[in-house]
């Protein structure tokens, strides 16, 4: 399935008629107000990309991941049933934290400080003189978190019975996840950046073409041509919170720099070889992820943890089914690697210069090439408005 | 004995300068490179990446010796320099100081 299959796809015209046109205020790029309404509403009840399993491939192992937006500390750590879960790394007894590793390896998990010992599956298994406390022991378990594994990544929803599993929010692009190398993914080469933007200001970057020729005038010009001179998509494609868009053909692009050739020529031999066989895939799943697919060899996600209001921390990821085999492979993994990061090292630079006006301009102004961004806009925007108009009625209630 | 394979004499210059374990270490070299450096380096490489991969093709990577892997090292130092010469050329000085912000995880 191609993502044109999966997603609605629009004209230009269709897009801008279906989801508007006009300014919109800038608040929800700088106000603290809001960005904790955003937290509330959006943040603490979404499904969030935070691992992957090959992190945790034996019984016992572990990841420990701060997750800012959540004030949470969590554990990921699979089970000796197999199975992968997260709970916050706090002991029970009187909240200790309970690993100050970042990964590792444990059957047992006991905390410091009065020696309550759990197992890998988070149940409590001992704790001294437990019989002075007047509670169960079922109910002394370390707390989760739901947890859901999707074509080999791992997501978290910090609510406490979440609205829909993973797989019901992601629909069909699950299954499009699945024929991706990220699904069967044992290894990938990582970066991380932060970044002082509010996280949508961040995402919004990804979401348009319109600043291509002017940011990445040198790594963008394989994009752009005489017929379409901002390289903008054919098609923008929705469905529910999510989003995508279908790539302008370059007929003509001009020639690619000498040695970047070099990086290419063997994919279709390593794709091959690694039975890859995956569309070309770009999907920005609400609220923070992107997943691209760059057939036939290349396959990097995008996620944006927010840090406050005009804080992000950026993770990328690209993902391969196998440690390289040889040489070939080793070197043009490298290539792709550091091509990737160039393009978005530019990207960090202009977006931080974009937020520092964010609290001044009153308004943001989207064009229609810019639907992307407007449809995201007015996704967070629902779900803050009816958390407020929940939490209000609530209150008038009580 | 040579420190790199037959037929790669003309890398020995680069070998110590452009080694680097893994690609958080070669970004960094790449970073701190001068002009010249990545000039001589993309001039002396570039026509030997070909026949580099080529006579380390088919050879598992745990299986290379002392001298193949110091020009596997710099094989996979290349696509840095490429990337600075070719594609950033001028905007390279720049670019280096944004790019340091896209911290690598190194291996665990
Ligand atoms: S706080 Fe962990 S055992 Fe007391
Ligand atoms: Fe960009």
């Amino acid at each position: 399935m191609q993502d044109d299959d999966i997603l609605d796809m629009l004209s230009v015209e269709e897009a801008a008629d279906r989801f508007g046109r006009g300014p919109l205020s800038a608040a929800p790029y700088h106000d603290p107000d809001w960005w904790e309404r955003e937290r509330e509403a959006v943040f603490l009840r979404s499904w969030i990309h935070i691992g992957h399993v090959c992190e945790v491939p034996e019984p016992g192992s572990f990841v420990r991941r701060e997750i800012e937006f959540a004030r949470a500390s969590l554990l990921i750590m699979r089970g000796r049933d197999g199975q992968v879960r997260a709970f916050h790394n706090a002991c029970r007894h009187r909240g200790s934290r309970l690993v100050d590793e970042m990964s590792g390896r444990r059957s047992k998990l006991s905390c410091r400080y009065h020696m309550w010992t759990y197992g890998s599956d988070g149940a409590l298994l001992s704790a001294p003189d437990f019989e002075r406390f007047e509670v169960p022991r079922e109910g002394c378990a370390l707390k989760p978190v739901a947890t859901e594994v999707v074509a080999g990544m791992i997501f978290v929803n910090f609510a406490h019975e979440p609205e829909q599993t993973a797989r019901e929010f992601f629909g069909p692009i699950a299954a499009a996840m699945e024929r991706l190398p990220v699904a069967r993914a044992t290894c990938f080469t990582e970066w991380t950046y932060e970044i002082g933007a509010n996280w949508k200001t961040n995402f919004d970057n990804f979401q348009e073409n319109y600043h291509l020729r002017f940011i990445h005038p040198r790594t963008g010009e394989q994009a752009l041509g005489p017929e379409n001179p901002f390289g903008y998509p054919t098609h923008y494609g929705f469905l529910g919170p999510h989003r995508g868009q279908k790539l302008w053909k370059n007929p003509d692009p001009p020639p690619v720099a000498g040695s970047l050739k070099l990086g290419y020529a063997r994919v279709g031999e390593l794709a091959r070889r690694e039975g890859l066989d995956f569309p070309k895939t770009d999907f920005k799943l609400f609220p923070c992820f992107h997943m691209v697919g760059l057939p036939p060899y290349q396959n990097y996600t995008h996620t944006m943890y927010p840090l406050g209001p005009d804080r992000t921390r950026g993770q990328v990821r690209m993902y391969w089914t196998a440690p390289p085999e040889d040489a070939a492979a080793a070197f043009t993994r490298e290539f792709a690697a550091v091509t990737i990061r160039d393009v978005l090292s530019e990207d960090r630079e202009a977006v931080e210069a974009s937020q520092q006006g964010m609290a001044v301009i009153d308004h943001i102004h989207f064009q229609d090439h810019e639907v992307l961004l407007r449809h995201l806009y007015l996704e967070v925007e629902k779900r803050v408005r009816v958390h407020v108009a929940t939490r209000t009625l609530a209150e008038a209630a009580a | 004995m040579s420190a790199l394979p037959k037929g790669f004499a003309a890398l020995e210059p680069f070998v110590g300068v452009w080694n680097a374990p893994d690609l958080a270490a070669r970004a960094v070299l790449r970073d701190d490179s001068s002009e010249a450096g990545r000039l001589a380096f993309h001039a002396a490489m570039q026509p030997l990446v070909v026949p580099a991969l080529d006579r380390l093709d088919g050879k598992q990577l745990d299986a290379l010796d002392v001298a193949e892997r110091r020009l596997f090292e710099l094989l996979l130092a290349y696509p840095h320099v490429a990337m600075a010469v070719e594609v950033q050329g001028d905007a390279e000085a720049k670019h280096a100081a944004s790019r340091r912000h896209m911290r690598i995880t190194p291996p665990a």
